[in-house]
Formats: structure tokens, C-alpha cells, sequence
């Protein structure tokens, strides 16, 4: 071979030397317990070869409420760190170089907060912010699509987006005020197709909006366009996966070319970072996940000229718990091995002139323009998501791809194929293999919270607020409102409390109807006559409230329990979602439920359990409403939460919905012979 | 596995004591004993009344109609209203029934409401959900049942259904007001509500007045009303609302609360009657109408002072049935 001719297979810089590319940055999502244990943490990370920062609020900081809320205070600490005030910022970045790191915060409907914060952190350091470097994830469509954790309704969370948009423009150019999620959509089983038309029509629509505002310059736009950047899932269908990258690219520089006339190629590049699917890791067998999210990083880094600029990988026991720090070192290294062992950086684009690849792609773009357009025939995301559009497009594809696990019609390994298994060792460890939040960090938190309240000086957080109520009611940005808010120690709950008092809490379209289940006929058809059977000997139709107790804001299941129950005959009370223990309990009584499904995914399960059952005593109706649970529930705890006295628990492994639903009909049944037996003596 | 039997005496009189305090988990418990569908529940109805009359009740509820298409907004409204109405009154009790319907193919139902109804945690303030059991909403066959005990509880009684199907006369002869919720729509479709619908309420609601088809639609439903209702259309109110803003909703509640304080307006006979010739309708079709009206002389024969519908039905049922078995 040659040095000096150039090949097809080499990448060479300007100069024909031979070159490689840079790895992509290296981050794993994390954040626990307080603000202290996520600093050591994150120090810990760096010196192992992370290469970025990526952090995980709590679902208090998340929902805009302080640690000691009664409703957050279940979850401090939880899913992520909690942050109160600028005093819990110094010290998350205690030792840290901020002005040398790239720090992405999965936060949204507080984003501004957050960044608020982070900029108040800078001016008090002397950094000059134009140094930061960084993301707010920032992305409310997705949020009440998927994740929940919206505040204010669609139109005002819009507007705050745009202002972070216009304040960074100026003042923090390397930083990404948002970042368009796909990724939440795949995790609520959006299918490539809606994952493509719903994560570009959201960036359409957040353009469009900057452009009516009319506060950039022409040459301001273009370089508003170049920062628009997104965070893509990546499943376990690799190829197709990889397609829908190489689609997204091209559908982006079609739209930004054409849509918005950008004539800089820099600023029409397809940016994207990637956090690959959790929603196809399996409770059964866990250890098969590490090697999904291997086959997963490949669809997003095999493909140059599709390739993630930033990776964040789950841990392979995610659908256990939260990970500790091993499982995190693990993740870590499965993507050091990758990007530094592996010859993957040394060619240019293996799939180039692929009539395979080219055509799969094709489709994808073509299929995905459609929907796109039929998006904004409604009159673009906000009317979608109002209408309840897109919610239904979504838990429909969650309901076919449960349908088609339960037919066996897709292969899950472990889980509906191969069933039977050596048990694995991973778990066999003194901590079962799992994470268990320390309890006294919260109080740890509360502590600090406390002393920043009665430290501040009252005058000037009363002000900086008052001000930033004035911005949000006359329009004007709240951006540096809110960084005096920070420099003033107001806390994460006053800054959201005093803009719901002007924007007001959003309650959005549930997308509970029109779901199609693919539950077996004969089952359905048995279970429907027992239900009936039942009706008429307890002499109403078996009633179940259905809720989330909690800030954790993932609705999906909750609703598919909702909708399988109408299905086989229940009268069902769908609650909704961040209910107080009082809230679901209260629904219950009023109701005369016979059954209370609470539907947690945050961890909090435990004490949710307890602030329910305590709630049904002080209303009289333990005897009369049974309590049954579902979510990501370690095996230790729902032996903890039976003991308790909940009836049933249900886990990502009962798939099954004609099981669970059979099994809370037991449960009804139960109730109703001691209620008989009782009424006899 | 043996039936659930009815509750003991000593456990009735607990919920009933309990009823009267408001506590929500025995007027809960009530609420379902009113829409039992055994027949061993009827005795304890009967019971429960009675003692609930005998124990002074010292109001008769005013019952509120309010119908209103899927996605006019009147959940999220009345939520807003109700807990206006305890603001303004810091003794008043209201009573929400919330009518959702039914699935044809299982008869289960989604009863979504509590989730835009909730507004307030104040115990005054009492929400229930119940099924039509008919696909197109309208009440339930229990609602009157339901109201019966409700409306000697608390001061006022709003029912909220879905207003389409045989809803409009039901509702028409269970409420002293009937309240019609739309929110802007296009012409066409407020066309469809010449017909029917738009004959029954006594006052009407545009709904979420902050959207800009808000005024257009309150032009053509005044228009509509001069059309379809020649006699009073000109006098009928109707009110510009937005829970969103807040616009409209103290003029709202003023209009509840005033008819509130004027009690009851309609003839309780005349609905007891309505209901018991829909519950012969229902069991027994036309013919058990006919046997009503004939043999026995009409429901108030029946139904006697103090308007029992369980009681007048077991006696129709005996009568019926021996009349079918002597024919036989």
C-alpha cells in the first residue's frame, strides 16, 4: 500500500495525510441523592475518561417544586439530583472547571431555571459565559407526548423556549438552548416513521415561531438554525435504526435549505447526540441488555456520515433499578472500547452507494414527509398536541408493539422466547444488584434548603421575583429576571410557583381513546362473563381507579392498564397524572372503588405505598379498597410492599394484559368474600 | 362464592350518620347503594330514605342539568365554578355527577372527567363519576336513583352529561335548570343543534370565549335561538366563559347561586312519574307501558305520596308478571 495515494478506504485531511476521526463525546447520564454525592460522582466519572457531563435532576427540580413540597417530597433524589437554589450549584460544580466542560442537563420545563442557575454560577466564578458550553434539553413538545414533566401550557413553554434561543444567541453562543427529542418518543414506542415526523415537525414549529418573533437578523436566523440540535433514540433494529439517521440528516438539510433558505452548509448539519433505547431492555434476564445496547451503540456510530456526536448508553439493569456506579463504569466502557480499540474511526462512510441502504432510506423519508405534512395541515405541533393527535398516533404504536409481544409475533429473548435460563450472578451481590438511594441525603438537602432560605437576603429574593412576574406578564424575556432570581437564592419552587401563578399548570389530552389492544379473543371474551358474573353479585360493575401517584410523569402504562380494564368490562376512573396520595385516595372514596391501580416508575414506590395506605386508613376504606401496583420494582421490594398490605405488584415483567387483568379481578373477587363473609357473622 | 348481601341495619345507620356529616367515603358507599342493581338493594334504599327524612333534612336540593359535546370544556368549567361557589358561600354543599359513556361491546366505561373536575380539596365539594350504560351518553338508568339521595345531602346537585342522544328529555325532567355548553365551532356544526338539542336548556354557555371563533358563535347561536325558539329565545341567557382566562365565570356562578337560593322549581310528582314510565319503558317495552296506564291506573297509582320508585316497581313487576302468567 501506498503512503502516498490516496485510498477509498482512508479518511486524509486537507493535506492527503492520513488521518482518523475524533471519537464522539462520552457521557453517561447520572445524578443521585444530593448535590454533594453527584459532585463526587461526577468527579469520579471525569477522571475515568468521561469526556462530558450530563446530568440528572430529580423529578422535584424537574416538576419546579422544592425538596420539602409535600408532593416532591417522595422523590428527592430519586431519578437524579435534587437542586434547590444556587447554593446546591456550587456545590454539584465543587472543583469543577465549568468553562472547560460540555454539560448537557436533561431539564425542561425549568430549563430556564436551570440555565439561569448555571449562568448565575459563571458571574459568580468571573467566568466569562461566552466560555460555557453546553444543552438544556429544553424540549416541552416531548414532554406532553411522553414524559410528563410539563408545567405550563403549550403556548407559554414555547415562548420561554424562544427567549433561552434569543438570550444564548448573544450571551452563551456554544450552548444549545434546546435539543428536539426523538428519543422519548421511540421510549413511548413511536415507530422510525412518527420518531422522523414528530422530532422534525417540533423543530419546524420552535423555527417558525423564532421567525414570527422577528428578533434576529437574517444572518442572526441562519446561525440560530445551526444550533438547533436534537437527541435521537436508537432501538434494536440497528439497520433501520442507522436508515433513520442517514433519513433524518438529509430530511434536515432538505427542510433547512429550502423551509428557512440557510445558504451556510455548517449551519444546515444534522447535529444529533444519542441516549439508545431503555424501552427494549427486559426485567427477565438482564444481563442479555448489555448486549442490546452494544448492537444499539453500532447503529448509531457504524455509519460516518450518520454518526452521533454524543453518546450516553443505559445500564444492562436500568429495568431493575437505578445503576450504581459500576453498572455506569460498564456502560462507560463498552463505548471506550468502541471508539479506541476498535477500527471504527479509520474509513469514511461504509454505506455509501448502498441500493439497500439508499432505498430504506427513501422510504423512511417519504413515509415520514407525510405525516409531517398532515402535522402541519392541523396548523403544526400545538394544535396536534391540543387535540390529542399526536398522544393517540403514539399509544397506538404502544399498544400494537404490547399486542405483538404477547402474540409472539416479535421476539423478545428471555422474555417471550427462551424463557428458561441459568439464573444470572449479576444480581447475586450484597447489594442484590441494585441501587438503593440513601434516605439521609434528603434530609441532607432539606438541611441546605433550609439554611439558604433563612441566609438570603429576604428583600432582594422578594424583588427578584416580583420582577420576574412583571417579564412574564408584559412579555418581555425572563432570562435575566430569572439569573437575579438565582444571584438572590429564590428557590427552584418560588421561581416555578410564581410563573404557574401567571402562565398557569397545563392538563393536557390523556390519549387514553382509540387504543387497539391485541388481547386474546377467548380470554377476553371468559374474563368479560366473569366480570359480569361479578357485577351482578357485588351489584355494580367492578370499579378501578387508575393514577399516578408521584411527579413521575410516564403515562403510557397507566394508560394501557386504563383502557385494557374498559376492555374486559370495568368501569374505569382514569385519575390522571401527579396526584397526591390524598388526590388518588380521595378519587377512590368518592368513587367507591373496588381498586386502586398506582402506576410508579421513579423509584418511590415504597413510600408512595405507605402516604396511600396511611390515606385510605384516615378515610375508613382500608377494608373496602384494595391497592395494587405496577411498575419498575426491585424483587426485595415487592415483598416489602405485600407485607405492607398492597395486593398485588406488577413489573415490566407481567407483560401479559389479560394476566394483570385477571389477577386484579382475583383481587376484587377476594374483597368481595370477605365482604360477604363479614356481613354474615 | 356467596352474594355480597346488603348492608345491616347498624352499618346502614352508620352510613347514613356518616352521609349526613359528608364524609366522602359513606356518601360514597350510599352513592353505590343507589345504583345497586340487586334486588335486595331496594329495601335498603328505602331505608336509607327514611331515615334520612326522618332525621330532618332541612333543605331540598336544587338539581342542575348542564349537557355539552365532548371537548366543550364543561368539566374543567364546572370545576372552576363549583369552587367559586364554595368561595363565595362558605357554608353551601355541592354535589357533582359526572355521566360518561359506555362501551357497547364490554359495558365498561372511561370515566376521565376527574382528571379537568378537580380544583379544590375542600370536603363541600363531592365528585362522582357514573356510566350511562348506553354508548351515546345520556343519564344512567341509576342517575335518578342517585339524585334521590344526593339532593337530601347536599345543597346543590350538578349533573353533567354527555348532550346527545335521549339525553335531552331526561335531563330536562331531572334538573331545575338545564345549562347547554358549546364551545366555538363553525357554522355547520351549529346547525346540527337546531334540532333537538337546542329546545331544552334554559341557559347557555359559550365556552372558552378567549378563542376568536368565540364571538361568531355566540352570533349564530342568538340567531339560532330566534329561529328555533320564537317564544323565548330573545330572553334565554347566555354566558361567555373561559376557564382559561377566568373571564365570565363569577357572572356564571352567580347564576347558579342565585338559583340556588331559590330552591326547587320543578313539580317532583311530575319527575318521579317521568322516571317510573322510563324504568316500565326499559324493563318491560311498550306493553309495559300499556299494562301502566291501563290496569293500574298510571304511575302515580303506583308511585303513591312520597313517589318510592323501588317500591312502585316491585309492585309493577308482581302486577306484570301475574298478569303474564294468568294469560299463560
Amino acid at each position: 500500500m501506498s503512503e502516498t495515494t490516496p485510498q477509498a478506504h482512508q479518511l486524509h485531511d486537507a493535506d492527503g495525510n492520513v488521518v482518523h476521526d475524533k471519537p464522539w463525546i462520552i457521557r453517561t447520564y447520572s445524578g443521585h441523592s444530593s448535590a454533594r454525592a453527584s459532585n463526587e460522582l461526577y468527579r469520579a466519572n471525569l477522571k475515568a475518561g468521561q469526556t462530558g457531563l450530563s446530568i440528572a435532576f430529580d423529578l422535584a427540580t424537574q416538576c419546579g417544586y422544592d425538596s420539602d413540597d409535600p408532593i416532591a417530597r417522595p422523590e428527592v433524589g430519586k431519578v437524579g439530583v435534587p437542586i434547590n437554589s444556587l447554593d446546591d450549584f456550587e456545590l454539584l460544580f465543587d472543583q469543577i472547571p465549568i468553562e472547560q466542560m460540555n454539560t448537557s442537563m436533561t431539564i425542561n420545563s425549568t430549563a430556564m431555571w436551570l440555565l439561569a442557575l448555571y449562568v448565575a454560577l459563571a458571574r459568580e466564578r468571573g467566568i466569562d459565559t461566552k466560555q460555557l458550553n453546553g444543552t438544556t434539553q429544553n424540549d416541552l413538545i416531548k414532554e406532553y407526548l411522553a414524559r410528563g414533566t410539563y408545567i405550563f401550557p403549550p403556548a407559554e413553554s414555547l415562548r420561554i423556549i424562544a427567549e433561552m434561543y434569543e438570550f444564548c444567541l448573544h450571551e452563551i453562543p456554544a450552548w444549545n438552548a434546546s435539543n428536539i427529542c426523538s428519543y422519548h418518543l421511540q421510549e413511548a414506542a413511536a415507530t422510525p416513521t412518527q420518531e422522523l415526523a414528530f422530532a422534525l415537525a417540533n423543530a419546524i414549529s420552535l423555527l417558525d415561531l423564532l421567525k414570527e418573533r422577528g428578533r434576529f437578523s437574517v444572518e442572526e436566523f441562519e446561525r440560530f438554525v445551526g444550533r438547533i440540535s436534537f437527541l435521537v433514540n436508537a432501538g434494536i433494529r440497528f439497520i433501520e435504526e442507522m436508515c433513520k439517521m442517514r433519513a433524518f440528516s438529509e430530511m434536515w438539510e432538505d427542510i433547512t435549505a429550502n423551509r428557512y433558505g440557510v445558504k451556510n452548509p455548517k449551519f444546515r448539519r444534522f447535529r444529533y447526540g444519542v441516549q439508545v433505547n431503555s424501552l427494549g431492555l427486559t426485567e427477565a434476564q438482564p444481563e442479555n441488555n448489555a448486549w442490546r445496547i452494544l448492537i444499539e451503540a453500532l447503529g448509531v456510530t457504524l455509519s460516518r456520515d450518520a454518526r452521533a456526536r454524543a453518546v450516553q448508553l443505559p445500564t444492562w439493569n436500568e429495568a431493575l433499578s437505578l445503576p450504581r456506579p459500576w453498572d455506569q463504569q460498564w456502560a462507560l466502557r463498552l463505548q471506550q472500547i468502541l471508539a479506541y480499540e476498535t477500527d471504527l474511526l479509520e474509513y469514511p462512510d461504509l454505506f455509501d452507494g448502498s441500493p439497500v441502504i439508499a432505498s430504506k432510506v427513501a422510504q423512511l423519508r417519504a413515509d415520514a414527509q407525510r405525516e409531517i405534512d398532515s402535522i402541519m395541515d392541523m396548523g403544526g405541533v400545538v394544535p396536534a398536541i391540543e387535540s390529542g393527535y399526536m398522544k393517540s398516533a403514539l399509544v397506538r404504536s404502544m399498544s400494537e408493539r404490547v399486542s405483538a409481544i404477547n402474540t409472539g409475533e416479535q421476539i423478545v429473548v428471555g422474555l417471550n422466547k427462551w424463557t428458561e435460563g441459568i439464573p444470572t450472578p449479576l444480581l447475586s451481590g450484597d447489594d442484590g444488584g441494585i441501587f438503593k438511594v440513601d434516605d439521609a441525603a434528603a434530609h441532607e438537602t432539606i438541611d441546605n434548603l433550609e439554611r439558604t432560605r433563612a441566609s438570603r437576603d429576604p428583600e432582594r429574593a422578594k424583588n427578584a421575583i416580583a420582577a420576574l412576574q412583571a417579564a412574564a406578564r408584559s412579555g418581555e424575556s425572563m432570562m435575566e429576571p430569572s439569573i437575579e432570581c438565582a444571584l438572590a437564592r429564590v428557590t427552584t419552587g418560588e421561581w416555578a410557583g410564581a410563573l404557574r401563578e401567571v402562565f398557569g399548570e397545563y392538563r393536557p389530552a390523556t390519549g387514553v381513546e382509540g387504543q387497539q389492544l391485541g388481547l386474546e379473543a377467548d380470554r377476553v371474551d371468559q374474563l368479560r362473563s366473569r366480570v359480569a358474573q361479578l357485577a351482578d353479585r357485588i351489584g355494580h360493575r367492578p370499579r378501578i381507579v387508575v393514577g399516578k401517584p408521584g411527579l413521575d410523569g410516564h403515562s403510557n402504562g397507566a394508560e394501557v392498564i386504563a383502557v385494557s380494564a374498559r376492555h374486559v368490562g370495568f368501569d374505569v376512573v382514569y385519575a390522571g397524572i401527579r396526584l397526591s396520595p390524598e388526590e388518588i385516595v380521595r378519587s377512590a372514596v368518592e368513587e367507591d372503588a373496588d381498586v386502586i391501580g398506582a402506576s410508579v416508575l421513579s423509584g418511590s414506590h415504597i413510600e408512595l405505598a405507605r402516604q396511600i395506605l396511611a390515606q385510605l386508613d384516615s378515610f375508613g376504606a382500608r377494608d373496602r379498597i384494595a391497592l395494587v401496583f405496577g411498575g419498575i420494582i426491585p424483587p426485595d421490594d415487592i415483598h416489602t410492599l405485600e407485607e405492607m398490605g398492597v395486593r398485588r405488584v406488577f413489573t415490566p415483567a407481567d407483560y401479559e394484559l389479560i394476566d394483570i387483568m385477571e389477577q386484579i379481578v382475583d383481587v376484587i373477587e377476594a374483597g368481595a368474600a370477605e365482604e360477604a363473609a363479614l356481613s354474615a357473622r | 362464592m356467596t352474594a355480597v348481601s346488603a348492608p345491616a341495619p347498624a352499618a346502614l345507620e352508620e352510613l347514613v350518620e356518616g352521609g349526613r356529616r359528608l364524609e366522602p367515603h359513606a356518601v360514597g358507599r350510599l352513592i353505590s347503594l343507589f345504583q345497586d342493581r340487586r334486588t335486595e338493594a331496594a329495601a335498603s334504599r328505602q331505608a336509607v330514605l327514611k331515615m334520612l327524612d326522618e332525621r330532618g333534612r332541612a333543605h331540598d336540593a336544587v338539581v342542575i342539568g348542564v349537557t355539552g359535546t365532548p371537548g366543550s370544556g364543561k368539566s374543567t368549567l364546572l370545576g372552576r365554578v363549583g369552587a367559586e361557589l364554595l368561595r363565595a358561600d362558605d357554608k353551601l354543599t355541592v354535589a357533582i355527577l359526572a355521566i360518561d359513556p359506555s362501551s357497547p361491546i364490554s359495558g365498561g366505561a372511561l370515566l376521565g372527567d376527574r382528571t379537568r373536575m378537580r380544583t379544590t380539596d375542600d370536603p363541600r365539594l363531592f365528585f362522582r363519576s357514573e356510566a350511562a350504560d348506553a354508548e351515546l351518553g345520556g343519564l344512567s338508568p341509576s342517575s335518578f336513583q342517585v339524585c334521590r339521595l344526593l339532593s337530601r345531602l347536599f345543597d346543590c346537585v350538578i349533573v353533567e352529561t354527555v348532550g346527545i342522544g335521549q339525553s335531552e328529555g331526561d335531563i330536562r325532567h331531572l334538573a331545575d335548570h338545564v345549562y347547554l355548553v358549546v364551545a366555538p365551532l363553525g357554522g355547520d356544526e351549529l346547525q346540527l343543534m337546531k334540532a333537538g338539542i337546542i329546545e331544552i336548556p334554559d341557559s347557555f354557555v359559550v365556552n372558552k370565549c378567549d378563542e376568536p371563533a368565540a364571538k361568531q358563535t355566540h352570533r349564530q347561536l342568538r340567531a339560532t335561538l330566534w329561529l328555533a325558539r320564537p317564544d323565548d329565545g330573545d330572553q334565554l341567557p347566555v354566558f361567555l366563559t373561559s376557564a382559561k382566562t377566568g373571564e365570565g365565570i363569577e357572572a356564571l356562578r352567580d347564576a347558579f347561586a342565585t338559583q340556588i337560593a331559590a330552591g326547587r322549581v320543578t313539580d317532583p310528582g311530575a319527575r318521579d312519574r317521568y322516571f317510573f314510565e322510563r324504568w316500565v319503558k326499559d324493563e318491560w317495552g311498550r306493553a309495559g307501558l300499556v299494562h301502566l296506564h291501563g290496569p293500574l291506573g298510571g304511575a302515580s297509582t303506583l308511585l303513591g305520596d312520597d313517589g318510592d320508585l323501588d317500591r312502585a316497581s316491585a309492585a309493577f313487576n308482581k302486577s306484570f308478571q301475574d298478569m303474564i302468567g294468568a294469560r299463560a
